[in-house]
């Protein structure tokens, strides 16, 4: 399969890149790993007449800590390197385990957290982790920057805040509160390789181990045009003691807040029925998790 | 408009100049005439065109050739030394790992990606490692036991 | 002493290092200079009338060189049976699905020839469509083809026996209906080829088939060259399974367009090409009844059959038969009827896919016994053992099971997977099923009526060295049918495997109908074993006259020659041979005779020393229509026992093992026939879970890509345990007979059968996708 012609730019300081989207903007696409943009351009889907490699723009792939009170993830991580970090599996893991779940090796090898999050496909694996964490992205444009909460960036499929002369260099994301646990499901047909049917993230806080819940959050994917939180299902569960039937009805609650469509991968009620099974699932995960809680 | 890149391919110096829409897949078979590494779909969805980039497996038709200016490459014909067979290849051959063979390079190189950094692996992160690998012909069973064998043969010595 | 020197063994396959090495060349890899690259013009619809086709902006773009439509290649009708030739390579007054072929072009680079497909200019008068197979039946229908009324491409009614009788004798009578989907064959290597027409009329065709000499006679007839000018040459194949079991418009479009540009020219389907070509497994919808006794034994089975075939032909009036024959056996029957039926829709024509017309309707026989069973309280595997044919037995339609290792394959998966210990004492959502089958070892008859052999092989030994080389148009497409002759090359030779040689895959070289239908062990198995034994004959003749040994007393082995079974005196041989040899540093020695120095002596009496081999099946079958399709001179069966556990909450299944056990007749080599029965049980998983081509409502194809149309990877297929079972086969070289599409057919319905024990929820819908299962579970927990 050809890709379309293209002209090609390989910025060496992140100047230069906002310079470049400044100037080229709504006829140029951001090249990351190319594991979303060049199969949208060999479908003919996108022929960006310029794009623009970050490749080479330094201080975007690092993973830092930041003192035990939260890390900074250069956009331009792959899947790879969040699924593997010791700190993001510890202390991120519902990012950890979806990084680890997206696609299959090779594709999360190339495959960015930057991409993922700005390409705003409603079933992506990245989004619905990033946030039940309460992640911030980080957007810089030639002329400043502003900080937007991953919970306000999707607008639609394939739609975010992202303006076309901006460029997602980092996320920041806050450590969970101690007595914290999160997960990450995905529903496809095969168990790997594949784009989700319906993903659920989850993050609990509890008060101690065997305490009742303080913070609840959930998030689900491909059921909506967007991912979305469950806000009133994570409503229902703060102050309650964790069981299973609690985590039951939060997933009823949940499908409340879903408009999952029908396509050729699965039905709407499937979808709906499954948002149920899995969120309780991933509520218990996380659950499990959180009473693991070390320091 | 053509770019000049240059970049390291089997342990060799490699010179070209190349258009931007230019696969790393196209530039290797076309351009090098390095035809070991396959295109089965063009999408990332097979792994027939795995080639190992700066020492991670990658779908070469998903990477621009561009982008692999200034990187090391490895294809399956970088394996074989001075006519000998690498471990995992014949690791492959001796346990009927290979049917058509089409998509062997790939899965050769993944699991020398895989045994680059762990050499003892378990079956399922054996698998895992080749979970973007398909294959039509062999099941994968007899892929997964030469991976075995080559972990055994190799143990833990450099790859 | 063990009885083969070289076969039954797990000798490394021929071409392993290349393969692994890179070294392989398949179609696409192949360049020669001046090469052109060349692209199709599909149809965007489903149904209509070609008004118009304008190549004149696509002409006058820089860089095309030729381009192709219906006027450049002609009109004629061709197919893969003559019964039914009904396409031509171009349409030439209506397009008859998304992806039939309009126009062919040829440029000097791929981008050129994309670009000038583009410019082509084609008016259509849109007509009505149909996708669907029972509504393309009803009155009022969009028709197809004028000359098949009612989208009726075929029809087969079959009685055998007196089915009313065996029903009326019957206690229980049992109902199934049961639909699969169609699938596409998901090789990893898309339709390739490389034509040359040359300057002197001779079009050599290099092309990635699994039936060289098939496609040489299309191309031929249809691009109208005489067919002794052409040459069809398979480099490695990507697999087949089917779907390249016949010439595809690539491979005639590449020798149209070298013939008029004087030039090679390259084209290669994309995975989205591969999935409009299709030519793979129909759509089947069965409807059955089975008959039985109340202690199990089988009377009288009914089953009926609609195929949707798409828009042509192709292999399906084969496989509208094999749906019904293929159920003769392996149990006894006093009676079948079938009533098959293959219709036309707006989409792209199915063919033959691995087990051909035979995975689905075995599928949902073997759920219709395992309901019988259970209706009868009886042990699936009992109902089995109880009806199962012995060799020598003749099903009701007249097959001979000349051997079938039935009962062998049944009890070695019962015992393999520990069957009794685990049925009916799994908890729920795990489950254990087993299954049957059975399949040809090739097809008795040849696609195109004729008397021609089915397998010719020529073998030429090394008029020094002792190598032999084999000589075979068979197809080597990934099964090891090189290294399976090879094999049998050397063991009748009596000669280490690594001095035998093959060249094969080449129309130039003998006749061979290809790989389907798993033909080749038997049927070029037993060429190459008539051509080995001729040059075993002739060279045995010189020695006798050389030495004065009785011919019958020369016996050769591990590349040694024995005189009634002792060393001989044999010094004047070797006398001269290391005369002739002088300076050579590895002059024969031992006690022995060896076979290079016989070879050399042969060469030395007679010239170049060639053995011809050549094998038709026998006359088979009976006598009524159709009753040549399922003929086969022998038949390989297999069973399985499959593990299953099912997500109670999700509907997700995950196979946890499968134990198969399959009777090959004789394993010529045993890592290959595990191979071949591994590589299609994970066909047959993904067929029931995954896979499903999906359409829109205007016949474009959804998921036309390997992501989106899901085979196994390596974390959904389970370890298989394999255990092969050698009734050896009367009628196969050695006793060896198939395994390269048998295997596949108890896999589904054995996962079926497992599902249904995990959750006592019956699917009999494919893919059994975690929400059918789901939905089904539901319902079922709703009606109580």
């Amino acid at each position: 399969m050809l890709l379309p012609k293209f002209e090609y730019h390989e910025p060496s300081t992140l100047e230069e890149a906002l310079q470049l989207l400044s100037s080229l903007g709504g006829n140029a696409k951001v090249l990351a790993g190319g594991t979303d943009l060049l199969v949208r351009m060999k479908q003919r889907i996108d022929k960006p007449a310029h794009v623009i490699s970050i490749a080479r723009v330094p201080g975007l792939d690092a993973i830092i800590p930041r003192n035990g009170h939260g890390v900074t993830i250069g956009s331009a991580v792959t899947a790879r390197e969040l699924s593997r970090h010791e700190l993001i599996i510890d202390r991120f893991t519902p990012l950890a385990i979806a990084a680890s779940r997206l696609g299959a090796p090779m594709i999360r090898n190339r495959a960015t957290i930057g991409g993922n999050l700005v390409n705003a496909r409603p079933a992506a694996d990245l989004p619905p982790a990033c946030m039940v964490l309460n992640a911030t992205v980080k957007l810089k444009s030639a002329k400043g920057e502003r900080d937007v909460s991953v919970n306000e960036f999707f607008r639609g499929p394939g739609d975010c805040v992202i303006e076309p002369h901006e460029l997602m260099v980092c996320l920041n994301i806050e450590t969970p509160a101690p007595w914290s646990g999160g997960s990450y499901i995905k529903l496809g047909a095969r168990k790997t390789l594949e784009i989700s049917m319906v993903n659920v993230a989850t993050l609990l806080t509890l008060e101690g181990p065997d305490g009742p819940i303080i913070d609840a959050r959930i998030a689900l994917g491909a059921v909506a045009p967007t991912p979305l939180r469950a806000f009133g299902a994570e409503e229902f569960l703060i102050g309650n003691k964790p069981s299973e039937e609690l985590f039951q009805r939060a997933g009823e609650i949940g499908v409340g807040f879903c408009s999952p469509i029908t396509d050729h991968r699965g039905t709407m009620e499937y979808r709906c029925m499954m948002i149920e099974a899995l969120t309780k699932r991933c509520l218990m995960r996380a659950w499990e998790n959180a009473r693991a809680w070390k320091p | 408009m053509k770019t000049i890149i240059s970049l390291m391919v089997n342990g060799e110096q490699v010179e070209a100049a190349v258009e931007p829409n230019k696969t790393l897949v196209q530039f290797l078979r076309e351009d090098l005439g390095l035809t070991g590494t396959k295109h089965g779909c063009g999408l990332g969805d097979c792994g027939a065109c795995t080639v190992i980039m700066d020492g991670k497996p990658v779908n070469s038709c998903l990477v621009l050739a561009v982008q692999a200016h200034g990187r090391e490459v490895l294809t399956i014909e970088g394996l074989a030394e001075n006519g000998k067979l690498h471990p995992i290849q014949q690791a492959f051959v001796d346990k009927g790992a290979i049917q058509c063979g089409f998509c062997t390079p790939g899965m050769i190189l993944s699991a020398k990606a895989l045994l680059a950094e762990n050499p003892q692996p378990t079956e399922q992160e054996i698998r895992t490692a080749i979970s973007g690998n398909l294959c039509r012909c062999t099941g994968y069973q007899k892929i997964v036991e030469a991976i075995q064998e080559a972990a055994k043969s190799i143990e833990g010595t450099e790859v | 002493m063990s009885e083969f020197s070289v076969l039954n063994t797990r000798a490394p396959r021929l071409d392993g290092p290349a393969k692994a090495t890179g070294r392989a060349k398949y179609a696409d890899d192949l360049t020669m200079p001046g090469m052109l690259y060349g692209a199709i013009l599909h149809s965007p619809i489903a149904h209509g009338k070609i008004l118009h086709i304008d190549t004149s902006k696509a002409l006058k773009l820089k860089g095309v060189k030729a381009i192709a439509t219906a006027k450049e290649a002609g009109i004629v009708k061709y197919g893969v049976s003559p019964a039914r030739y009904d396409e031509t390579l171009y349409a030439y007054e209506k397009v008859r699905y998304v992806g039939d072929e309009i126009a062919a072009v040829a440029a000097v680079d791929y981008a050129t020839a994309l670009e000038a497909v583009n410019l082509i200019k084609v008016d259509y008068e849109e007509l009505p469509a149909v996708f669907d197979m029972f509504e393309a039946m009803k009155e009022g229908a969009p028709q197809l083809h004028a000359e098949f009324p009612g989208n009726l491409n075929a029809e087969v009614h079959q009685e055998f026996g007196d089915t009313d009788a065996a029903f009326a004798e019957s206690d229980l009578v049992v109902d199934h209906t049961f639909l699969n989907k169609r699938q596409d064959a998901a090789f990893i290597e898309p339709h390739s080829c490389l034509a040359v027409f040359d300057l002197d009329g001779r079009l050599t065709l290099y092309t990635s088939t699994q039936v060289p000499h098939y496609v040489m006679r299309t191309v031929a007839m249809v691009l109208r060259i005489p067919v002794g000018n052409v040459r069809v040459v398979k480099p490695y194949v990507g697999g087949g399974f089917g779907p390249k079991c016949e010439a595809t418009p690539l491979e005639m479009s590449a020798g149209l367009l070298s013939r008029m540009t004087g030039k090679p020219v390259k084209m290669t389907y994309t995975r989205e090409q591969v999935f409009l070509h299709s030519r793979a497994r129909h759509q089947f919808y069965a409807e059955m009844s089975l008959g039985v006794k109340k202690d199990g034994t089988m009377m009288a089975l009914k089953n009926k059959a609609v195929l949707d075939g798409g828009a042509y032909t192709s292999f399906g009036i084969a496989t509208v038969y094999y749906s019904g024959s293929l159920l003769g056996g392996p149990y006894k029957l006093k009676a079948m009827k079938y009533d098959g039926y293959r219709v036309y829709t707006n989409k792209p024509a199915c063919g033959a896919q691995r087990g051909h017309g035979g995975v689905a309707h075995r599928a949902a026989f073997e759920q219709l016994l395992d309901m019988t069973a259970e209706k009868l309280g009886l042990d699936p595997i009992e109902l089995r053992l109880k009806n199962i044919m012995q060799a020598g037995d003749i099903t009701v339609n007249e097959l001979d099971m000349s051997s079938l290792g039935m009962k062998e394959c049944i009890e070695a998966v019962r015992e393999g997977s520990e069957w009794d210990k685990k049925k009916g004492k799994l908890p729920k959502g795990k489950g254990i099923g087993m299954a049957c089958g059975f399949f040809v070892s090739g097809a008795g008859y040849p696609i195109y009526r004729s008397d021609t052999y089915h397998s010719t092989v020529v073998i030429k030994i090394s008029e020094d060295g002792g190598v032999a080389t084999v000589l075979t148009g068979s197809a080597e497409i990934g099964q090891g049918s090189d290294t399976t002759m090879a094999m049998i090359a050397a063991e009748t030779l009596g000669i280490p495997l690594e001095n035998v040689k093959v060249v094969s895959g080449d129309t130039d070289l003998s006749v061979d109908l290809g790989a389907y239908s798993s033909r080749q062990t038997l049927m070029t198995g037993h060429a190459t074993k008539e051509a080995a034994e001729q040059i075993r004959n002739k060279i045995a003749q010189f020695l006798s006259e050389e030495l004065g040994y009785p011919v019958e007393s020369i016996t050769f082995r591990d590349g040694k020659v024995f005189f009634d079974g002792q060393p001989g005196n044999f010094e004047k041989i070797r006398t001269q041979y290391i005369k002739e040899h002088r300076g050579w540093t590895d002059p024969p020695s031992g006690e022995y005779l060896t076979f290079r120095e016989a070879a050399r002596l042969a060469f030395l009496k007679a010239g170049t020393i060639v053995g011809t081999g050549k094998y038709k099946p026998p006359r088979l079958g009976g006598s009524y229509k159709g009753a040549a399709v399922g003929t086969s001179p022998a038949y390989g069966c297999s069973a399985q026992v499959v593990e299953v556990t099912v997500d109670m909450e999700t509907g997700e299944i995950t196979v946890d093992n499968m134990t198969d056990a399959h009777d090959c007749g004789l394993a010529v080599n045993r890592t290959l026939v595990e191979g071949q029965m591994q590589g299609s049980l994970s066909m047959g998983l993904g067929e029931c879970l995954f896979e499903e081509v999906k359409f829109d409502s205007r016949g474009r194809i959804l998921n036309p890509s390997l992501g989106e149309y899901r085979i196994p990877t390596a974390l959904d297929m389970p370890n298989v345990k394999s255990i092969i079972v050698e009734s050896r086969e009367p009628n196969g070289p050695y006793g060896a007979k198939e395994v390269g599409e048998g295997a596949i057919m108890p896999t589904i319905p054995a996962i079926l059968n497992a599902i249904y024990d995990a959750t006592g929820v019956r699917i009999n819908e494919l893919p059994v996708t975690s929400e059918r299962l789901y939905l089904a579970m539901k319902k079922a927990k709703e009606q109580g």
